[in-house]
């Protein structure tokens, strides 16, 4: 005789619920597409152009608008046709070429890779943290709440951007702190500024998990299941990881999805700031700021790292949104 | 509400002397040397050592066991109480006369852009609400999602792009043109060339300040935006309201003074809470258009290790976000009998 463990069952269906109400969510459904088709575009960034930010560099061409325009501009015409063949190849470079003859489009493709790694590493470490201590406070209460609560009040009295540039500043060194290269090397980013930047904007992002899972604990806490796990003698581990934990995620994944947008605005604005990526490194606010000394008469390198930014970061709001209206219904 | 009120400002003071500790600890962790980085890279070890003598530099942090009162911190608070914040180590300028002079910039900057949030996001917000899912909701909605998801900086080239460069009908960058002049009253451009009589300068200043102000004014746009629909949308729901007008009231009437009224209080929140944002947003809108800020100067200082600077203008911003949000705290209680403070 088989019997099904009634744990599958109630899991399944939630899945579908989940699934029903995102495939109503129109900003749900058009924030899920715009990520997945970031997320591929980072994936076979390698495969659609090869490319290595140190060694390509072409000086003859230099600031070259798109290809596409040879379309009409019979000077770009000119640049991209081959001498030999004499076809024109509108494709060479999409978006231009930056000062240093570089294909714009290329380092925007790859700056995706870039962009979302670090987006989605600190958001996840800043949820991490700050849930957890989040759930602490309001699990504990006392004097661990009130020290935490204290805490968050005096990062979040500062400009986020300013704490993110004083963080980033002082770890900025030739010779980074052990747990920075060690990051360095996990996430392949070949980077410490941008690391330390990454660490910034997630340090940035804790106090508002900490105060969220906060707030949800202390209402999860009160519910009867809670209290039922209590009656039983469950311990207060088992009764936070087991029982307030799990039911207090869906707010939680919601700014989550949110918080992947703002650290991604965050991190090209340290880039912007030249506090984040350092050049050569494709990293998109990293290419707006090189562009600022000559975008007036070359505005491509300026405005397609831009709309790669706004693109990624309205995806994932929109995602948000929908995620918000499927899990959390009554905050919408 | 007297002793809510003596709580809130003990808990913004505490605040405060956190906000002080913190920055006191980043600037002194900033790698470098200050004292280097005034004589320049060629001083001798022995100058550069009498100065960091000079600037109290060599003494321990916060506790000298020869003498407790003998270290930087408590010297830094005690000088910080009473308003004095140092001074540049490049220009020599005591900080709070160049933070005097700076905020006004940064302030006429802010509250434009959040004029300009204000006179766009919330019509947008009442006419989504007014209309829920029609084209105008859906464009209320669309152009608060852009507003978020646009990178402020991006947006500034964008503006300066197009408005200054190719139409030319506005100037890239600055706060007035080098023709015009305005000598100080308020340090608020807008106020003084009237106060001055000073026509030209008005329009100058004006043109100046709008590109930066709508590119600082793109955030709390959508914030307010959003908000003022979903609030509206919440009031317009409740009892009172069909009450009003099952009475056979107007719907305009009704509207306007029995919703929105209720409705603007959460919008009232959200723009208090929107000044660290301003401030924040003002670094990069600053640095874009060349604006002579708070902002653009703590970023300047933080490029040349600056501490004084660094440590006054950051304390500084700390400080106003901390006495905004402590008088939207209070200024609920004004605007809502119902909620009452033990």
């Amino acid at each position: 005789m088989t019997t099904t463990t009634p744990s599958t069952t109630p899991a399944r269906k939630s899945e579908s619920i989940f699934w029903r109400r995102f495939r109503k969510s129109t900003p749900g459904k058009v924030g899920g597409i715009v990520v997945i088709i970031f997320i591929l575009l980072a994936v076979f960034a390698q495969v659609l152009r090869p490319y290595d930010p140190t060694t390509d560099r072409n000086y003859r061409l230099n600031l070259k608008p798109p290809s596409i325009t040879a379309l009409w501009n019979p000077e770009a015409k000119e640049t991209y046709t081959d001498a030999v063949t004499g076809k024109t190849n509108l494709w060479a470079a999409p978006f231009g070429t930056d000062n240093l003859g570089r294909d714009v489009f290329a380092r925007v493709l790859h700056g995706t890779r870039i962009s979302l790694k670090v987006g989605v590493v600190s958001t996840i470490l800043a949820l991490v943290i700050g849930s957890l201590l989040g759930v602490l406070a309001g699990y504990f209460g006392g004097w661990l709440d009130n020290v935490l609560g204290y805490l968050s009040d005096v990062m979040l009295a500062f400009p986020s951007i300013l704490l993110a540039i004083g963080f980033a500043s002082i770890f900025s060194v030739d010779n980074p702190p052990i747990l920075i290269a060690a990051m360095d090397r996990l996430f392949a980013l070949n980077s410490p500024q941008l690391v330390t930047a990454m660490l910034a904007v997630s340090l940035v992002q804790v106090p508002v998990y900490l105060r969220l899972a906060r707030s949800v604990v202390l209402s999860v806490r009160e519910r009867e299941f809670v209290q039922a796990a209590g009656a039983l003698g469950a311990s207060q581990w088992r009764m936070i990881f087991k029982h307030v934990l799990p039911n207090s995620l869906s707010p939680l994944i919601v700014q989550g999805a949110l918080s992947i947008a703002t650290a991604t605005i965050e991190v090209a604005a340290l880039g912007f700031l030249g506090i984040g990526a350092q050049p050569p490194l494709p990293e998109w606010g990293t290419m707006i700021s090189d562009s600022r000394s000559y975008y007036v008469d070359y505005p491509w390198t300026m405005i397609f790292p831009g709309l790669a930014i706004f693109l990624t970061v309205l995806g994932f709001n929109l995602l948000g949104d929908g995620l918000r209206d499927v899990l959390d219904p009554r905050s919408a | 509400m007297g002793s809510y009120l003596i709580r809130r400002i003990v808990r913004t003071l505490l605040v405060m002397l956190g906000i002080s500790l913190v920055v006191f600890v980043f600037v002194r962790s900033i790698p470098g040397d200050p004292a280097v980085a005034m004589l320049g890279e060629r001083a001798t070890p022995a100058a550069a050592a009498a100065l960091r003598e000079q600037l109290g530099l060599n003494k321990p942090w916060f506790f000298n066991p020869a003498n407790p009162l003998d270290a930087q911190y408590p010297k830094y608070i005690a000088a910080l109480v009473q308003g004095d914040l140092g001074s540049g180590l490049k220009s020599n300028i005591p900080v709070r006369d160049e933070l005097s002079s700076r905020f006004p910039a940064t302030a006429e900057l802010s509250i434009a852009a959040l004029l300009f949030a204000l006179v766009v996001g919330m019509p947008a917000g009442i006419l989504a609400a007014l209309r829920r899912n029609t084209g105008w909701d859906n464009l209320a909605t669309g152009i608060s999602l852009v507003g978020v998801s646009m990178p402020v900086f991006w947006l500034g080239l964008l503006l300066s792009y197009f408005f200054a460069v190719k139409l030319g009908w506005l100037p890239p960058s600055a706060r007035l043109g080098y023709e015009y002049t305005i000598q100080p009253i308020t340090g608020f451009y807008l106020i003084d060339s009237v106060l001055r009589g000073n026509g030209g300068a008005f329009w100058d200043a004006l043109k100046h300040l709008i590109l930066p102000a709508i590119a600082l004014g793109s955030i709390p746009l959508a914030i307010i935006s959003r908000i003022t629909r979903s609030s509206l949308l919440d009031v317009l729901g409740q009892d009172y309201v069909r009450t009003a007008r099952a009475k056979g009231l107007a719907a305009n009437a009704v509207t306007i003074k029995h919703a929105l009224r209720n409705a603007l209080l959460p919008v009232v929140t959200v723009i208090g809470l929107q000044a660290g944002a301003l401030l924040g947003g003002a670094v990069l809108t600053e640095t874009i258009f060349s604006w002579p800020g708070i902002g653009s100067w703590i970023y300047e200082a933080i490029a040349q290790r600056d501490y004084p600077i660094i440590q006054g203008g950051v304390i500084f911003a700390a400080l106003v976000v901390s006495v905004v949000n402590l008088l939207v705290d209070l200024s609920y209680a004004a605007l809502d009998p119902r909620i009452q403070y033990g």
